[in-house]
């Protein structure tokens, strides 16, 4: 035990004013009685118990006292020495990890962390001060070299486990440049379960010290899964492994789009893993998921959760079917062969004529001169359109004064100037397209959306204009290809780690770009933003492109697919630089201060007295005698 | 005031009901109404300031040249003695319920009752372990405002030890009858031997118990020295709820056996506090208690 302000003692001398207040106090009232016969009796009956009852007549005195006692001692702020692991510059790097979300310790193991640093801060002594780092996918300095254990506490109770690895190089890179500020004085507290790295940790400055968080490893988790296209339809590759020292059987179950896809039973050896693919899967866009759970339909499986779900997007717009339907137009072929990501199909009319469409969908239609009685219901490119449902076309012209050209992100880079046209058919701009080129005679080409659908016009024929042997042709369609049937905008098949950044080629149509994570948290993306790192929880994200009249969704997928976290085996060493550091014991001194305690006693006693005082009656004055 | 109208009236109704109502009730068989109507002789005895003058024998006064007076067959007077506690601790209580006012009018009623009822009546006050001063005995009711005047002239005052006084009262001869002894017994020293003694001598006796509400249940709180007015001696005291209820209960147990004391020395027992009218005290619960009828 020891004082921290001594001096404050010097406040016990505030105990004479009472005594003299209370000396002051009791001197007697004389009052005048017929007879003290009675009284005398009666006291001397009382005489029995009379050490109690002179107690009794000082127990304000008393406690008066003992809440001073209370008070000044509190005031001297008291301490016991308590054994602690750290004390002096403290940094704690607390894991953050996936694997710290481990249920083997109740209610896991990253609350057991908490419940560990609370009692580090609790040893803290008033002059040690503490730094807290959560090791996630970047290291983030939760509070740093804070002397007020109120707002320490505070801040460990706020923080959180993430679901995805854990960066160790930056985070003993940061508690490294921390201890160095100390000049080299700090002790480094690692709070974790272990997921370490084996080997390359730097070296840090000061002491480093340990404390494991974990009991068990039975996990099992999928520790791969990806798509590949193929020609047969994309081929599903999954890895499943068992992290724990049992051999055990699990069920596996994939869905496609929520629906049950297959499901069986694997035997895994402890330790071991297994795989298998699944082949000739739906072209069609999907969104696979394999799911790990206990063959007998229990609750949990097994002691970590996250790595027993896995996610993978096929998306089909990875190559754009394309169908033109001409009566043969070369420039139109060759310009849709050559453009990148694009499949090209054509329709040819029937001898009579008449127009079939095939049934498949396409991501976009190019009707050349020819209209099918029934518009799909898709993106549409027209050249040298007929009246249609969608606009109105009139006679042949050729007048074209003052051909203009709107900019707009379509029409970047369109040199027209040196384009000739013979004849065009005389259009209106429809209300919900805006021209892009135009005379004074009326729109060449105009583009705009319309009930979901995007539709552009070209309203001459490409052969009876020099266009297809200008710059500006193929930089046009390429525009407008885009524009009809956009590319993807990212790489859906591969799956991300969290925490990693997605990349977005920013469609030049997009407006807003919005994306909803799993647990359907909206991000929006500022419009330049073409990088997206918000993906710290593990499943499948949206990435909703908004225009003013449509809205196109791809999906990607997040997944932990990391053997340091599924392995969630304790461990019982750590390597830092060239030292290996075991769990650490209590070897320092830390103290615990006493005060609060004093002050609650005081508060008690005040309380008591307060009762005390109240049964007493207040003095009645006897009436004078005449 | 002492004996002010309204005392006086109350006075002079006991002395109208005195017909009915007689001291020493013990001895209720020879009342008689038609006092002096007999012609048998039976006895002479002294003559006291008092008697009727007809009774006198003036022959045995011209003989004897002593007044004598005669006795009928059917009269036998009663000799009442009053005793009146005038310690200073009976100097107290303010106005209608002071002790010692209150023990003077009980003892002027008795004496109006007695003397009306052609008793002999002796007074004495006992003040400082003797008797003070007495009066009588006397007889009839023209000695009434004597009786008055003489109660009215006692002044309370000095310790008490009833034990000395009592005992001085019995030591002179006189006639034994009913003995009242008016006090607060608030006494260390009793006042049982005295009056044991005097039942010795042949007294009836009876005491009348006054004390002041507030010694009963005294109105005092906190820390105080109590001081005594007779003896001067002071008591510390820290006065809480719990010790003023054990006070109470221990003035409540003290007449209660003060009261049986009394029962089985065969001491007719009446308390009166002080805040109820001392005339019905007389007319009522002395009559119940049997020392007046």
């Amino acid at each position: 035990m020891q004082f921290l302000t001594p001096f404050g003692f010097f406040l016990a001398a505030l105990a004479v004013p009472i005594l003299l207040l209370y000396m002051l106090k009791l001197r007697r009232k004389q009052v005048q009685v017929s007879s003290t016969f009675l009284w005398v009796q009666l006291l001397r009956e009382q005489q029995a118990n009379a050490p109690w009852q002179k107690l009794k007549r000082n127990l304000l005195l008393i406690l008066q006292l003992l809440i001073l006692a209370a008070l000044v001692i509190a005031y001297a702020r008291p301490a016991i020495q308590i054994p602690t692991v750290a004390s002096g510059s403290v940094i704690v790097l607390l894991d953050g990890s996936a694997s710290m979300s481990a249920v083997d310790v109740s209610p896991s193991r990253f609350e057991e962390a908490r419940r560990s640093i609370q009692a580090l801060i609790d040893g803290l002594s008033s002059a040690s001060s503490m730094t807290l780092i959560l090791v996630a996918d970047s290291p983030q300095t939760l509070i740093s070299a804070e002397t007020d254990k109120t707002l320490l506490r505070q801040v460990v109770n706020n923080a959180h486990v993430t679901q995805g690895p854990a960066d160790w190089q930056s985070a003993f890179a940061l508690a490294a440049g921390v201890a160095r500020g100390n000049q080299g004085n700090a002790t480094i507290v690692v709070v974790s379960d272990g997921g370490l790295p084996e080997e390359g940790l730097p070296a840090v400055p000061g002491d480093v010290r340990f404390l494991p968080i974990g009991t068990a490893n039975d996990n099992f988790a999928i520790s791969a899964m990806a798509l590949r296209p193929n020609e047969e339809g994309p081929q599903l590759f999954i890895e499943v492994s068992n992290f724990s020292d049992v051999d055990r059987s699990i069920l596996l179950s994939i869905y496609a789009n929520d629906e049950l896809l297959d499901a069986r039973q694997m035997q895994l050896q402890a330790g071991a893993s297994e795989s298998f693919t699944l082949d000739q899967l739906s072209k069609s866009s999907s969104i696979y998921k394999a799911q790990l759970s206990h063959p007998e339909g229990a609750d949990d499986l097994d002691l970590l959760a996250l790595d027993n779900t896995a996610y993978a997007v096929y998306e089909s717009a990875a190559s754009r079917r394309v169908l033109l339907v001409s009566n043969g137009n070369l420039f139109l072929e060759q310009l849709l062969a050559s453009l990148p990501g694009i499949q090209p199909f054509r329709a040819l009319p029937a001898e009579d004529g008449s127009l079939q469409i095939p049934n498949d969908p396409f991501d976009l239609y190019i009707f050349d001169g020819q209209i099918p009685a029934e518009l799909p219901e898709a993106n549409l490119l027209f050249i040298n359109p007929s009246t249609n449902p969608l606009f109105n076309v009139g006679a042949m012209h050729n007048e074209f004064n003052n051909v203009r050209v709107n900019e707009g992100a379509l029409t970047r880079f369109v040199d027209w100037s040196g384009v000739h046209i013979l004849e065009a058919r005389t259009v209106q701009t429809p209300s919900w397209a805006a021209a892009l080129i135009e005379s004074d005679s009326g729109p060449l080409v105009f583009a705009g959306e319309t009930d979901g659908q995007r539709i552009a016009a070209v309203t001459f024929d490409l052969r009876q204009s020099d266009l297809p042997l200008q710059i500006a042709y193929p930089i046009l369609f390429s525009n407008l290809i885009d524009y009809l049937a956009p590319p993807s905008a990212f790489d859906s098949l591969t799956s991300l780690s969290p925490g990693d950044a997605l990349s977005l080629l920013r469609p030049p149509d997009a407006g807003r770009i919005v994306i909803a994570s799993p647990s359907d948290q909206a991000y929006s993306l500022a419009a330049e933003q073409t990088t997206f790192t918000q993906t710290h929880e593990l499943g499948f994200y949206a990435v909703n492109f908004l225009t003013q009249d449509s809205t196109r969704v791809q999906y990607f997928a997040v997944n932990l697919f990391d053997a340091d976290e599924s392995n969630i085996r304790p461990r019982e060493l750590i390597q830092i630089g060239q030292e290996t550091v075991t769990p650490s014991t209590s070897q320092q001194v830390g103290q615990r201060e006493l005060w609060k305690w004093l002050i609650a006693l005081a508060l008690l006693v005040l309380m008591i007295e307060w009762q005390v005082y109240h049964r007493r009656p207040l003095p009645v004055r006897i009436p004078a005698r005449t | 005031m002492l004996f002010d109208e309204s005392t006086l009236r109350k006075l002079n109704q006991l002395t109208l009901v005195a017909a009915r109502v007689r001291a020493g009730a013990i001895k209720g068989e020879r009342r008689s109404s038609r006092r002096g109507s007999s012609v048998e002789f039976a006895d002479y005895r002294d003559y006291t300031p008092g008697d009727d003058l007809r009774r006198l024998d003036w022959n045995i006064y011209a003989r004897l040249d002593r007044p004598f007076i005669k006795l009928l067959e059917e009269e036998e007077d009663l000799a009442v003695h009053i005793l009146i506690d005038g310690s200073q601790s009976m100097n107290w209580g303010d106005g209608e319920a002071h002790k010692f006012n209150y023990a003077r009018r009980l003892a002027a009623g008795l004496g109006a009752v007695a003397l009306s009822a052609g008793d002999v009546v002796t007074v004495g006050f006992l003040r400082g372990g003797a008797v003070a001063a007495e009066y009588g005995p006397s007889r009839g009711q023209p000695s009434l405002p004597r009786l008055f005047q003489y109660l009215e002239g006692l002044e309370p005052g000095g310790t008490t030890d009833l034990n000395r006084s009592l005992r001085e009262y019995s030591i002179r001869p006189r006639r034994a009858g009913l003995l009242i002894l008016i006090s607060d017994l608030l006494t260390a020293e009793g006042y049982e031997t005295g009056l044991r003694q005097l039942q010795g001598r042949g007294h009836d006796a009876a005491l009348i118990h006054v004390l002041a509400p507030d010694e009963l249940d005294p109105p005092l709180a906190g820390d105080l020295q109590l001081v005594d007015i007779e003896t001067e001696h002071g008591q510390d005291v820290s006065l809480d709820v719990g010790l003023r209820d054990l006070y109470r209960a221990r003035a409540r147990a003290w007449i209660q056996s003060t009261q049986l004391n009394c029962r089985s020395q065969g001491v007719r027992y009446q308390s009166a506090v002080t805040n109820h009218p001392w005339d019905q005290i007389l007319l009522l619960r002395m009559r119940q208690a049997g020392i007046v009828k």
